[in-house]
């Protein structure tokens, strides 16, 4: 499995304009070992991409190093936005990347300890004139404008408190996906979103993505839950050895001969 | 001006109640919220109180007071603020162990300045010639007018410290403290906070320095040691890193116990005065601070309570 050869059928996906990232000579080792190793890959063809692959493949690594979070040994990430102009990603620092739409969720649980849930919301949205040191009469100016937006997703997804802070593991990771959403992301990464949740957060978590992907939002989503992947995906990649080795359909992924022996399994088909 | 009840001593513990009280309310912007442990508060007070000294006193101003006051006073709390812009770029991705060195480093290199640049502030031998930028009669008079222009200043600095946790811009301090990476993911730029968060507590240490050098009207660099720091750092752990009011509690039963009812009202020998009480009372704020971190490390007033105050604020 040490090519990158594309023998899965490739949906052409051209129809709709949407933003692409574009991953270039992206290389990525930890002590010697080469986690993540990319030659040349364009995602955001299809509304909802799916990445999928065993532990280890380099999934996760893939996604942090678009994010800034994991710095790349050597390559470029690149965002083409629909009709616009081509952004470095990679030369970009970490914080400027949300500004140009691109968000990610976060596979560990990652939270704000001393905020609470709608205080959480509420940083998510709040523009950056609003934080400056003078404004310190400007919170209800920031409630006002956002609060119908936040009230939506915290009502949609039926927090149990939401002027407490997230207790559960659960809500943690659902509040992670709240705050990307209210970011307006127009390239967003997920990964494993649904992982430790509910069916039914799990279905509403879903929903949500379909929406965005059909108003135009790119979405890539690492999940291990492949009912989530075939269920949600337009196009899956499948990653092994730091490698994407193939990319298609759910269908034609999920029955391919190297998915199956390397990942999924006979009975998985 | 009646002020027979108040004796000079009263005066000057309260004018260091205030001042210490200052200095703790803007630690715990840096502390308190933002997690970064500035342990050279004492570096920016200092950068005030020697660049007021140095431009009031070495400086032939061609206008008097209030002028003069306000001119030096006004740049001294930029130099500071720009000390604290240095200052907080170099310790933006350091992690707690560097961020001491750092800081303390800071305070250091002022000290040593002040000291080895004797020309222009005097060195060991200190410097003179400062003075109140009003004159209303008496000494003490004068120095009553100065306490209750600082108590002002102090307690802008606590209603805008109590604003900020009502404000964006507190919750973005908070962010950053709690998981910076995090905050980073969601398109804020932590350097820029940091930066913007050590100017501005830097640049309002830096005139509390200035203030105090008014006051004492006698420079010298036994005045710029940790122990203002200390005071302000054991003030705020004890009441409560989190808190707004944290500062005042803890600054108030420390400060407050030391440079008011020991040094007015306890009646102990005379010469305890200039040796054994502040070498005690280093040694108790130290022995504090252990024992605080220990078995109270959140202070008196406990940890911050967001989720009450987003009650109150939204209305829920």
């Amino acid at each position: 499995m040490a090519s990158d050869v594309v023998d899965a059928p490739v949906v052409d996906a051209t129809a709709v304009p949407r933003p692409r990232i574009r991953v270039q000579n992206a290389v990525k080792s930890f002590s010697g070992r080469v986690v993540v190793d990319v030659d040349d890959l364009v995602l955001g063809d299809r509304p909802i991409e799916g990445l999928i692959g065993p532990n280890g493949a380099g999934k996760t690594t893939l996604m942090r190093m678009i994010m800034h979070s994991t710095p790349l040994d050597r390559g470029t990430i690149t965002l083409v936005p629909p009709g616009g102009r081509e952004v470095v990603l990679s030369d970009l620092p970490a914080y400027a990347l949300a500004h140009r739409g691109v968000v990610k969720s976060n596979q560990v649980i990652m939270d704000f300890p001393k905020l609470t849930i709608w205080d959480s919301t509420l940083l998510s949205v709040t523009e950056a004139r609003y934080e400056r040191p003078a404004r310190i009469f400007s919170e209800q100016t920031v409630f006002k404008r956002h609060e119908e937006e936040i009230r939506h997703y915290l009502d949609y997804f039926g927090f149990d408190d939401p002027d407490g802070f997230a207790l559960s593991a659960g809500e943690k990771k659902l509040l992670d996906i709240v705050r990307c959403l209210l970011l307006k992301p127009t390239f967003l990464l997920l990964d494993e979103p649904t992982a430790g949740l509910p069916d039914e957060l799990t279905e509403k978590v879903m929903e949500v993505i379909r929406e965005l992907g059909a108003a135009g939002t790119s979405v890539v989503i690492v999940e291990h839950d492949l009912n989530v992947i075939w269920g949600l995906c337009d196009e899956v990649h499948f990653m092994a050895e730091g490698k994407v080795v193939l990319r298609g359909d759910p269908q034609s992924i999920r029955e391919h001969h190297t998915v199956v022996e390397s990942y999924l399994g006979e009975g998985h088909v | 001006m009646p002020i027979e009840w108040l004796d000079a001593f009263l005066i000057t513990g309260l004018f260091n109640v205030a001042m210490v009280t200052g200095l703790a309310l803007l630690l715990h912007l840096q502390l308190g919220l933002a997690r970064i442990a500035n342990f050279g508060v004492v570096g920016f007070w200092g950068t005030g109180m020697y660049t007021f000294g140095v431009l009031y006193v070495q400086v032939d101003w061609p206008f008097g007071d209030p002028w003069q006051f306000l001119v030096c006073a006004a740049a001294a709390t930029l130099v500071a603020g720009l000390a604290g812009l240095l200052i907080g770029w170099l310790i933006a991705d350091l992690d707690i162990d560097g961020v001491l060195v750092v800081t303390l480093g800071f305070a250091t290199a002022v000290q040593i300045l002040a000291t080895t640049q004797d020309d222009i502030t005097g060195g060991a031998r200190g410097m003179g010639g400062l003075g109140f930028p009003f004159d209303i009669g008496t000494v003490k008079e004068n120095e009553f007018l100065w306490l209750v222009i600082l108590a002002a200043v102090v307690a802008a600095i606590l209603f805008y410290v109590w604003r900020v946790h009502r404000s964006p811009y507190g919750r973005s301090l908070i962010a950053v403290g709690g998981n910076e990476p995090l905050a980073r993911s969601l398109g804020k730029s932590t350097l820029r906070t940091k930066l913007w968060l050590f100017a501005v507590t830097s640049a309002a240490m830096g005139l509390l320095g200035a203030m105090y050098g008014v006051m004492i009207r006698f420079l010298d660099v036994g005045q710029i040691g940790v122990g203002v720091t200390l005071a302000a750092m054991v003030g705020l752990v004890l009441g409560g890193t989190a808190r707004v009011w944290g500062a005042v509690v803890g600054v108030v039963l420390t400060a407050g116990v030391f440079d008011i009812v020991i040094q007015s009202y306890l009646p102990l020998p005379r010469e305890w005065y200039t040796q054994a009480i502040p070498v005690l009372r280093e040694a108790v704020f130290g022995a504090t601070l252990i024992v605080v971190l220990l078995f109270r490390p959140l202070g008196i007033l406990g940890d911050m309570q967001r989720d009450r105050l987003m009650r109150k604020l939204h209305g829920e």
